[in-house]
C-alpha cells in the first residue's frame, strides 16, 4: 500500500519551561539537565532499534516537536541530530525541522543546529500582543519574538515557519490582524495559522468553565481564518494546507506527508507511526517508555496496535487529504484501494456540500469556505 | 345453579389510576398462597415492563385462585384485571361483562374520581354487584367516612359497610375477601346447554398462536372441538383449554361459570375480536352475547422507519403488535418527507404512546411519529362526503364546502381550588362549558363539550401540570360539527415537510404555528446556511423562524501524525448524525417530531 519508498520521521520532546493554559499535548515542566539527558538517550536507543527494520529505505523529512525541542541543550540536540544520520538513512535534500520556543533559543543552539544539519525552524510565536502571550501562558513576549526570528535568518535559517494562533479569548480582530501584518511584514518562508481550541483538561477549560474567559464566537473566528488569508496570499504566500501558508518551494515537507498518506515512525512517548502500512503507537507513560528502552526492548504499545478496515484506512486517507488545498487525487485512491471512489461513496455528497466541495480535474478539494465545515465534510468518509 | 357454581366468584377491580389496584390484586395472589412473598414482583398483574413504569395496567391479565373460606369452604377466585385508562373503555366493558361482580376501589385520601365514576356507569351496565373498597386507610390523609358519603351521594351504592384496607400494608385484605364470598354472586348457566362464551381478552403466544381469555356463559369446551366465533364467523379447532394459576395450567374442559383460556391455532388477535361469541359449530348458540363491537380507532398517526431503521422490520413488529391488539389499526402509507411507513389508529393518545414505546422498547425499533389527527368529516362542493384522517390528504380548498370534527363530551373532575386553571385551559382548547357540578363541597365535576382535535394534544399534560395531578378526565364521544378548520404546514428552507403538516382551528393557527416555529428552532441544528423555518395556510406565511446558520465545524489540530483521536472524534460527530432524518438539504433530529407535540408550561 506504500507508494513511496521515502518516510518520515518525527521526534517528540515532551518537556516545557511551563505548560501553557491551552495545551493538552503530551508535555512535562521540566528543566533538569539529567532528566533530559536520560530520556535524550533513551531516544537515541529508540532509533537505534527502529532503523533496523528500515535500512533499505530513506527518510527525507524529519520532524523534532515537542513539547519544546529547543528546552535541550546545545548538546543533547545535536547527538540527537547526529544519531538521526547514523541510524537511518537521510537523504541530502532532507528537510530538518526544530520547533523552538523564542525564550529558549540562544545563540549556541541555533548554531549547533545548522551545523548537525537541521534547515528548518519552527518559531512558536502565536501572537505579537504581549497581553494574549501573557493570558497564553507563554514564557516569551513580542520582543523575544522578533529578536528570535532575526537571529535564526542571521545565523542562517531560511526555512522559518512562524506559528500565529487566533481565536484567542479577548483577542480582538484588530489584534490579529496587527499580529498578521505583522508577521508577513517579516516574511518567513512558512506561516501556521491555528485556531484555538479550549480542551478540556487544560487551564484554560477550568477558566472557561467558571466563567473568566469567554469564547470567541464562531463567526469571528471564521472571520479572522479569512482575513488571515487573504492577507497573507495577498503577500505572495499559498493557502496550500488548512492551516498553513508558505512562498513557493516552502511547503512543510513532513507536515504533508501526513496528508498524503504517506509513511511515517514516531519516536517518544505516545508517538504515532504509520509505515508498510502498518499503524502503532508507542507507550505513553514516560516511564514505561524509559523502562522498556532500558532493557533495548522497542517501546511499542504492541497491546494497542490499531488496525483498520480497509474502509476506514480509505476514510483516512480522504480525511486527511483534504485538508490540502490541492485535495486528494481520485486516480490516487484508485491505485491504492484498487476501486472507484464513486463506487465507495455516494456521488450526492457533492450536491448536499455544493461550493463547499468541489470536484475538479479528477482531484476532490474543500473551497476555502468548505474547510470552515471541514469536520462536517469529513464525517461524511468515515 | 350448579354444585360446582356455587364456589366460583368472577370478579375485577375496578379504580381509578394510581388508587392502587394492582397493587391491591397483589395482595389478593399473596393472600391466597398463589405466589409466595418472595416469588412476588410488585404489581405481579402488570406484566408488561412498560406499564410497571407508567404504574398503569394497559394490558389485562387475568388469574384463578384459591381461597379458604371462614365457613370451611374453598372457592375458585377469578380475578379479571382491567386496563386502567380512559383509551380503553371498550376493553373494560367486556371484560366486567365476564364478571358477577366488580371490587371498587377508591383511595380514601382522593375520593371519587372521574374515571371512578366512568368504570362504575360501566359495570353498572353490566348489571354487576358493586363492592367499595377504602384503600389507603393507612395514610395520615385518608377520610374514608368523607369518601363513603362521596361514594353514596355520586354513585349512588350503600358503602356503610365498605371494608378499610390498605393495599401496599396488607391491612383488612383478609376481610375483604370474606366479604367477596359473601356479596359477590355464584356463576349460573347451564352446563349442558349449547356452548356460549366470552372472548374478554386475547395475546398472541409464538408457540400456541392465539391464546383467548374467556367466560364460558352456558355449555362446555374441550379440546378437539370445532369453534365458531360468531362475529367473525370463523371456524377453529379447539388445541388446548385451561386456566392461568397464574402461569398457564391445561384442564380437560371448561364449562359454565367459569374462566379461562382456549387456544385454537388462531393467527391474529383480531380474528379473536374482544367481546365476539365464542359457540360450537355443529351446534351454535341461537344467539351471540350482547356488547359486540368493533373498536374504532379515534386518533391516526404516521409511524415511520427511522433514518437507517429497515421498513420491513417496523412492518413485522406492527403486525406483532397487531395480533395483540384488536383496537390497533394499520395500514401503509407514504410521506414525501418520511418516505415509506404506516398510518396507524389508535383508541386514544395513551394507546399511541403506548405502542409508539414498545416498538422502540419491545422490538428495539428507531421510529418516527408525524402529528396524530383525528378523523375529519369533509363535505365537498359536490356534495360528497370524505372522512379523512392523514392532513396530506386534505382536499384543495377550493373544493371543499365545509369541514366537520368530532366533538367529545369531557368530564374533568377537580378539587375546587382548580378549577379556575381548567377553565382556561379548556376556554384555550376551544371547550364549552356545559355544567359544573359539586359532588362534594370540594370537588367539582365539569362538564365540557370539546372538539377532540384539541383533547389529542396536550390536554392531558396540561390538565395533570395544572391541577397538581389531582385533576382527572373522562371523555367519549358526541358528535360531528362544522368547524372552521385549516391545514397547517410547515416548510424548512422552503420546501413543505409534510410529516409535520396538521389540521387547526383558524383561530388557533398563528399561535400553533409560532410555536411549532420556535420549538423546531430549539431543536434543528445549526447547518452550513440559514434555515428558514415558516408554518403557512396555503401560500401564507403566519410565522417564520430561522436556524442560523454554522459558521465554524473544524478542529485543525491533528498533531504529529496522530490520526486516530482526529478519526474518532469526526466518527463520534457521525454517530450524532446518523439520528437526523434528512429533510432535502435539512437535517432534523428525530425528537423533533414528539417534541412540536409536547406541552408546554410556559407557552
Amino acid at each position: 500500500m506504500t507508494r513511496t519508498s521515502n518516510f518520515g520521521i518525527y521526534i517528540h520532546i515532551p518537556f516545557c519551561v511551563r505548560k501553557c493554559r491551552y495545551c493538552d499535548f503530551l508535555s512535562f515542566r521540566c528543566e533538569d539537565d539529567g532528566i533530559l539527558r536520560g530520556y535524550t538517550e533513551a531516544l537515541l536507543k529508540e532509533m537505534e532499534l527502529k532503523s533496523k527494520d528500515l535500512r533499505y529505505r530513506y527518510a527525507d523529512s524529519v520532524y523534532i516537536g515537542g513539547g519544546t525541542p529547543s528546552i535541550l541543550s546545545a548538546w543533547d540536540m545535536g547527538k540527537i541530530l547526529e544519531t538521526l544520520r547514523e541510524s537511518f538513512n537521510i537523504t541530502d535534500d532532507a528537510e530538518i525541522t526544530i520547533e523552538a520556543n523564542p525564550a529558549t533559543l540562544t545563540d549556541e543552539k541555533l548554531e549547533r543546529y545548522l551545523r548537525k544539519g537541521a534547515n528548518r525552524l519552527s518559531i512558536g510565536v502565536q501572537s505579537f500582543d504581549n497581553r494574549l502571550l501573557e493570558l497564553l501562558g507563554r514564557i516569551h513576549n513580542k520582543n523575544d519574538a522578533l529578536y528570535t526570528f532575526q537571529k535564526a535568518k542571521k545565523a542562517g535559517f531560511e526555512n522559518i515557519n512562524l506559528d500565529l494562533m487566533f481565536g484567542i479569548p479577548g483577542q480582538t480582530m484588530k489584534m490579529w490582524k496587527d499580529t498578521v501584518r505583522e508577521c508577513v511584514f517579516l516574511r518567513p518562508a512558512h506561516i501556521s495559522l491555528y485556531s484555538l481550541q479550549i480542551e478540556e483538561g487544560t487551564e484554560f477549560y477550568e477558566m472557561y468553565r467558571d466563567g473568566r474567559l469567554e469564547e470567541v464566537s464562531d463567526s469571528l473566528d471564521r472571520e479572522m481564518y479569512h482575513v488571515a488569508l487573504r492577507v497573507m496570499c495577498g503577500a505572495g504566500y499559498r493557502h496550500y494546507e488548512i492551516s498553513n501558508c508558505a512562498l513557493a518551494g516552502f511547503a512543510g515537507r513532513h507536515n504533508m506527508r501526513y496528508w498524503s498518506y504517506e509513511d511515517y515512525i514516531g519516536l517518544g512517548p505516545g508517538a504515532s507511526s504509520f509505515i508498510g502500512g502498518r499503524r502503532f503507537e508507542n507507550l505513553k507513560v514516560m516511564t514505561e517508555y524509559l523502562d522498556a528502552l532500558k532493557e533495548d526492548v522497542s517501546p511499542v504499545d504492541t497491546e494497542n496496535i490499531k488496525s483498520y478496515s480497509r474502509r476506514e484506512e480509505m476514510g483516512i486517507f480522504v480525511f486527511t487529504g483534504l485538508r490540502k488545498a490541492e485535495g486528494i487525487s481520485l486516480e490516487e485512491f484508485r491505485d491504492i484501494f484498487g476501486e472507484d471512489f464513486f463506487s465507495v461513496y455516494d456521488q450526492r455528497v457533492l450536491k448536499k456540500y455544493k461550493g463547499l466541495l468541489i470536484l475538479a480535474d479528477g482531484r476532490l478539494y474543500l473551497s476555502e469556505k468548505g474547510m470552515d465545515v471541514s469536520n462536517r465534510i469529513m464525517t461524511e468518509f468515515v | 345453579m350448579k354444585d360446582y357454581q356455587k364456589y366460583i366468584r368472577n370478579f375485577s377491580i375496578i379504580a381509578h389510576i394510581d388508587h392502587g389496584k394492582s397493587t391491591l390484586a397483589d395482595r389478593i395472589i399473596e393472600k391466597t398462597g398463589l405466589v409466595s412473598k418472595r416469588e412476588m414482583r410488585e404489581q405481579f398483574l402488570d406484566n408488561m415492563e412498560l406499564e410497571r413504569e407508567r404504574g398503569i395496567t394497559i394490558k389485562l391479565q387475568t388469574t384463578r385462585l384459591v381461597f379458604n373460606s371462614k365457613d370451611g369452604n374453598e372457592y375458585i377466585f377469578n380475578l379479571i384485571d382491567t386496563p386502567g385508562h380512559v383509551d380503553f373503555t371498550y376493553e373494560v366493558s367486556r371484560s366486567l361483562a365476564a364478571c358477577e361482580g366488580a371490587v371498587l376501589v377508591v383511595d380514601a385520601t382522593q375520593g371519587v374520581e372521574a374515571q371512578t365514576l366512568a368504570n362504575v356507569y360501566l359495570a353498572m351496565d353490566e348489571d354487576l354487584e358493586i363492592m367499595p373498597v377504602l384503600n389507603k386507610i393507612d395514610l395520615a390523609s385518608a377520610r374514608p367516612e368523607e369518601v363513603k358519603e362521596e361514594i353514596e351521594e355520586v354513585i349512588g351504592i350503600d358503602a356503610q359497610d365498605a371494608p378499610f384496607v390498605s393495599a401496599k400494608e396488607g391491612i383488612g385484605v383478609e376481610e375483604l375477601l370474606e366479604e367477596i364470598v359473601k356479596k359477590i354472586p355464584a356463576p349460573s348457566g347451564d352446563e349442558e346447554g349449547k356452548l356460549k362464551a366470552l372472548i374478554f381478552d386475547s395475546y398472541y403466544d409464538n408457540y400456541r398462536g392465539v391464546v383467548i381469555y374467556t367466560r364460558i356463559f352456558d355449555g362446555r369446551v374441550k379440546k378437539g372441538d370445532t369453534i365458531l366465533l360468531m362475529n367473525t364467523g370463523k371456524a377453529y379447532e379447539v388445541t388446548e383449554v385451561g386456566v392461568y394459576c397464574p402461569g398457564p395450567s391445561e384442564r380437560k374442559e371448561l364449562k359454565a361459570g367459569e374462566v379461562g383460556y382456549i387456544c385454537a391455532g388462531i393467527k391474529q388477535v383480531s380474528d379473536a375480536r374482544v367481546g365476539d361469541t365464542i359457540t360450537e359449530k355443529e351446534d351454535p348458540a341461537d344467539e351471540a352475547l350482547p356488547g359486540y363491537k368493533r373498536v374504532q380507532p379515534m386518533v391516526y398517526c404516521g409511524i415511520y422507519p427511522a433514518e437507517g431503521e429497515k421498513y420491513e422490520n417496523v412492518k413485522d413488529a406492527l403486525e406483532k403488535l397487531q395480533v395483540n391488539d384488536a383496537a390497533f389499526h394499520f395500514e401503509p402509507e407514504t410521506s414525501t418527507a418520511l418516505g415509506f411507513g404506516f398510518r396507524c389508529g389508535f383508541l386514544g393518545l395513551l394507546h399511541m404512546e403506548i405502542i409508539v414505546e414498545r416498538l422502540e422498547r419491545e422490538f428495539d425499533l428507531a421510529v418516527v411519529t408525524t402529528s396524530p389527527s383525528v378523523i375529519y368529516k369533509v363535505v365537498l362542493t359536490d356534495g360528497t362526503v370524505k372522512m379523512v384522517q392523514n392532513p396530506s390528504n386534505l382536499p384543495d380548498p377550493v373544493k371543499i364546502d365545509h369541514i366537520e370534527e368530532p366533538m367529545v363530551k369531557a368530564d374533568i373532575m377537580v378539587p375546587k381550588d382548580y378549577v379556575g386553571n381548567i377553565m382556561e385551559i379548556c376556554q384555550d382548547r376551544r371547550g364549552k362549558l356545559l355544567n359544573m357540578e359539586y359532588i362534594t363541597e370540594n370537588r367539582v365535576n365539569l362538564h365540557y363539550d370539546m372538539p377532540l382535535n384539541e383533547v389529542i394534544y396536550d390536554f392531558f399534560d396540561a390538565l395533570k401540570s395544572k391541577t397538581r395531578g389531582y385533576g382527572s378526565l373522562d371523555y367519549e364521544f358526541s358528535r360531528y360539527e362544522p368547524s372552521k378548520l385549516v391545514k397547517l404546514d410547515i416548510l424548512l428552507n422552503k420546501e413543505l415537510v409534510d410529516a409535520f403538516s396538521m389540521i387547526v382551528h383558524e383561530s388557533k393557527a398563528y399561535a400553533r404555528g409560532r410555536f411549532v416555529c420556535a420549538k423546531l428552532k430549539e431543536i434543528i441544528p445549526m447547518h452550513q446556511f440559514e434555515v428558514p423555518i415558516q408554518a403557512c395556510i396555503g401560500q401564507k406565511v403566519i410565522a417564520r423562524e430561522t436556524v442560523r446558520a454554522y459558521r465554524k465545524d473544524v478542529i485543525a489540530k491533528c498533531y504529529g501524525g496522530d490520526i486516530s483521536r482526529k478519526k474518532k472524534l469526526l466518527e463520534k460527530q457521525k454517530e450524532g448524525k446518523k439520528r437526523m432524518r434528512q429533510f432535502g438539504t435539512v437535517e432534523v433530529p428525530q425528537e423533533a417530531f414528539t417534541a412540536v407535540l409536547k406541552y408546554d408550561e410556559n407557552k
